[in-house]
């Protein structure tokens, strides 16, 4: 009889199925439990301000050149906090896109430390909405000319880093002296920014782009003032990384449309990151 | 043949079968099927390697501790991924050369030859025109995949020979290299004639795009579409899942890969957060997903619940061949592996398999989508590992839900009583078929 002979496969095939099952089972409930303290969201987007007089559209052209140039798919969100704290949408977000690009604009979109301080509260607003909306819990920061400032009052005032990770952050002529040359003539800001300094995420990867035109700035923000950045992060942060850009379009505001950019911005904001697909091996053949 | 079936199904679908066993394409199809096991049989195992144990989202690489350096394991890894997809991954071709040679040989041409030619025909069609990787090939093509598309080139391959050369003669020239070289000139003519062909196909006609199109159809149908009606929702899972079954019998694709899970569906991560605030399955917004219904209770051992079929055989069959192959083709059954089983037997293709292929998975998601309607079990709402067993996704996915688990046992149990008789019709009907290959119908080679 045959059945007879075979059921010793179908014991063997239960007693592997158990076998498998139990330590998978307890791994499952200890995954489930670090999970539950921190959402798990494939989403990791990147978090893009603009710099002074701009407003949410200043990188429609950037991300139609990444889309276009590296062959991706990005959605683009983008965000207007009013002066009344209400916010604005246009755009979406596709469904399982997990790198979307997220840009938060002001109304108030004035230069000042005064300023600065008020958009970094408006965009805390913004990012506290995001983080409900899409659940993610972590990402990547972008930030041109001013808005590198307000990213890093922000990480400084409101950022909690017990809860999110912020992966990378990328700026572009961010003038952490303002119009100083001479860093060691320290405006106000800069000295608030070196005060606060301690609360700034440790694990944090840090990339100041400077664009210089005769070696000393790029048509609006001096080198130094740039360059001052290294006395709020320097050993603080994870790594600090400054890097000049010279050239045609490295002046303030052609920047980012830059080709030099727009491989680094490729590099440290997409393709470099621990959520990124690309480093798993290909899925197929399934 | 009436003595061996008594009931009136059992005999219509046994004299269909056997009508469709005189169709040219199904003797090539079956001789092509068992020829390429060997090389699915090594590939599955290896796969299991490869994708269960070593990757970090497998089943087993999430228990094992971080190797991410180490160079041994990196050797090693990479050793699995070159044989596993030179053979999982490049049956394709194996099958265009046995398609195409059997083909050549029952119209007495140059099967040699012919087999030859239809593998280098489909490296060509498969071949990526880049000027950064030369020599690169769309691996869909070439996978398990595309074994309809191969068996179907193989047999044109072979038809082109019938056509365009004339018969082998019988005798033998007296030396070798004389032999050798009639071969190739009477082939000749059509080997020029198909590579030809497949140049002007791989240069006109992006292969994998259009190969893929109904699938990128579906793949988006099934993330972008949601309804708030259940009813819609139970039919939409169903009909992908229809599809992907479908598609797999026939030796093609679909949407749902029993080894990625999604993670994209909208619904999916509505339930997860859910379940993460809540910290119980119970109540998730979404009852019915796709995980929730076909990944957990549709693919034990793969699409088409092929384990509930293995097991069946274990239970009812007196093969001994069925009872090999069921042998070998367990432990990759068990990560959701089918290539093997579906190959060997074979079930691809195998129109006495179809019903149960389809009704045992749509049987099993009816039942599923019944008691998560009703609230006896939680939906499986939490990430799975690549590979989990098909009997312990749901029990897994669930966060250890006894309920699910006592679902997904009786969802196998009716599996295996939905593909028992079909065994036995198999069994009969290849007796049959002995018999006809014995008297000399077509040479088994």
């Amino acid at each position: 009889m045959a059945n007879k002979r075979n059921f010793k496969y179908l014991v063997f095939l239960a007693l592997f199925l158990v076998l498998l099952g139990i330590p998978s089972y307890l791994w499952n409930k200890n995954s489930v439990k670090t999970m539950a303290g921190r959402y798990n969201s494939p989403m990791s987007p990147i978090i893009m301000i603009p710099g002074s007089s701009a407003s949410a559209n200043r990188f429609d052209d950037l991300v139609k050149t990444i889309n276009s140039k590296y062959g991706e798919h990005h959605s683009l969100l983008k965000l207007t906090v009013h002066t009344n704290d209400k916010i604005t949408y246009s755009g979406t977000i596709k469904a399982g896109d997990t790198r979307p690009f997220i840009v938060v604009g002001f109304q108030n979109n004035n230069d000042g430390y005064d300023n600065i301080k008020k958009q970094a509260r408006w965009f805390s607003i913004a990012f506290d909405q995001l983080k409900q909306r899409y659940r993610f819990n972590n990402f990547n920061a972008f930030g041109h000319s001013n808005g590198g400032l307000i990213w890093t009052y922000y990480l400084e005032h409101y950022f909690d880093s017990n809860t999110f990770d912020v992966n990378q952050m990328l700026t572009v002529g961010s003038p952490y002296n303002f119009e100083e040359k001479n860093s060691n003539n320290r405006t106000q800001m800069l000295n608030d920014f070196i005060k606060h300094r301690d609360k700034l995420p440790a694990d944090l990867a840090y990339y100041s782009i400077a664009g210089t035109k005769l070696y000393t700035d790029d048509g609006i923000v001096p080198l130094g003032s740039v360059d001052s950045g290294k006395y709020i992060f320097e050993g603080i942060i994870k790594h600090y990384t400054l890097i000049t850009l010279t050239g045609d379009k490295a002046q303030h505001s052609d920047m980012i449309a830059n080709s030099q950019f727009i491989i680094l911005f490729h590099q440290y904001m997409i393709g470099n990151n621990k959520n990124n697909p690309a480093q798993t091996p290909s899925k197929n053949p399934r | 043949m009436n003595k061996l079936f008594t009931n009136k199904f059992e005999r219509s679908l046994a004299k269909i079968t056997l009508k469709l066993q005189q169709l040219l394409f199904y003797k090539i199809a079956q001789k092509t099927l068992f020829m390429i096991f060997p090389f699915v049989l090594i590939g599955s195992f290896l796969k299991i390697i490869q994708a269960v144990i070593l990757s970090k989202e497998g089943f087993i690489g999430t228990l094992l501790p971080d190797f991410e350096d180490n160079w041994l394991v990196n050797s090693i890894i990479g050793v699995t991924n070159n044989l596993s997809n030179l053979t999982l991954g490049f049956v394709s071709v194996l099958a265009a050369f046995g398609a195409a040679k059997y083909t050549a040989k029952h119209f007495k041409r140059d099967d040699q030859l012919a087999g030859l030619t239809s593998m280098v025909a489909l490296l060509i069609i498969s071949y990526i025109y880049s000027k950064a990787q030369p020599l690169s090939f769309h691996n869909n093509l070439l996978s398990i995949r595309g074994t309809l598309f191969a068996i179907l080139l193989g047999m044109f391959v072979g038809w082109i020979f019938k056509q365009t050369s004339p018969e082998i003669p019988h005798k033998h020239l007296p030396n070798f290299t004389s032999n050798i070289l009639q071969r190739t000139f009477i082939s000749l003519r059509s080997i020029l004639i198909v590579i030809l062909i497949a140049a002007l196909f791989s240069a006109l006609v992006n292969v994998a795009y259009y190969s893929h199109l109904p699938d990128e159809f579906m793949d988006s149908l099934a993330t972008n579409y949601q309804s708030n009606n259940s009813g819609i929702e139970f039919l939409k899972i169903s009909g992908i899942a229809l599809y992907t079954i479908i598609m797999s019998f026939l030796g093609w694709s679909g949407p749902y890969s029993p080894l990625d899970i999604e993670k994209s569906d909208p619904n999916i991560l509505d339930n997860l957060y859910y379940a993460l605030n809540h910290h119980t399955a119970w109540g998730a917004p979404h009852d019915l997903t796709s995980n929730s219904l076909y990944h957990a209770f549709a693919t034990f051992g793969g699409a088409g619940s092929t384990l509930a079929l293995i097991i069946a055989i274990f239970l009812v069959s007196r093969d001994p061949d069925f009872q090999t192959v069921a042998k070998w083709t367990m432990i990759p059954s068990v990560f959701n592996i089918n290539s093997g089983i579906m190959t060997g037997i074979p079930v691809m293709f195998n129109i006495v398999f179809l019903i149960p292929f389809i009704m045992a998975p749509l049987i099993s998601m009816l039942i599923a989508a019944t008691a998560l309607s009703l609230h006896l079990m939680p939906p499986c709402v939490y990430p799975i590992p690549s590979g989990t067993p098909g009997p312990l996704i749901a029990f897994i996915g669930t966060n250890g839900s006894w309920q699910a688990l006592i679902f997904t046992l009786i969802d196998i149990v009716v599996s295996v009583y939905i593909y028992i008789p079909f065994v036995k019709i198999a069994e009969k009907l290849k007796k049959i078929d002995n018999l006809a290959i014995e008297e000399g119908d077509i040479d088994g080679q």
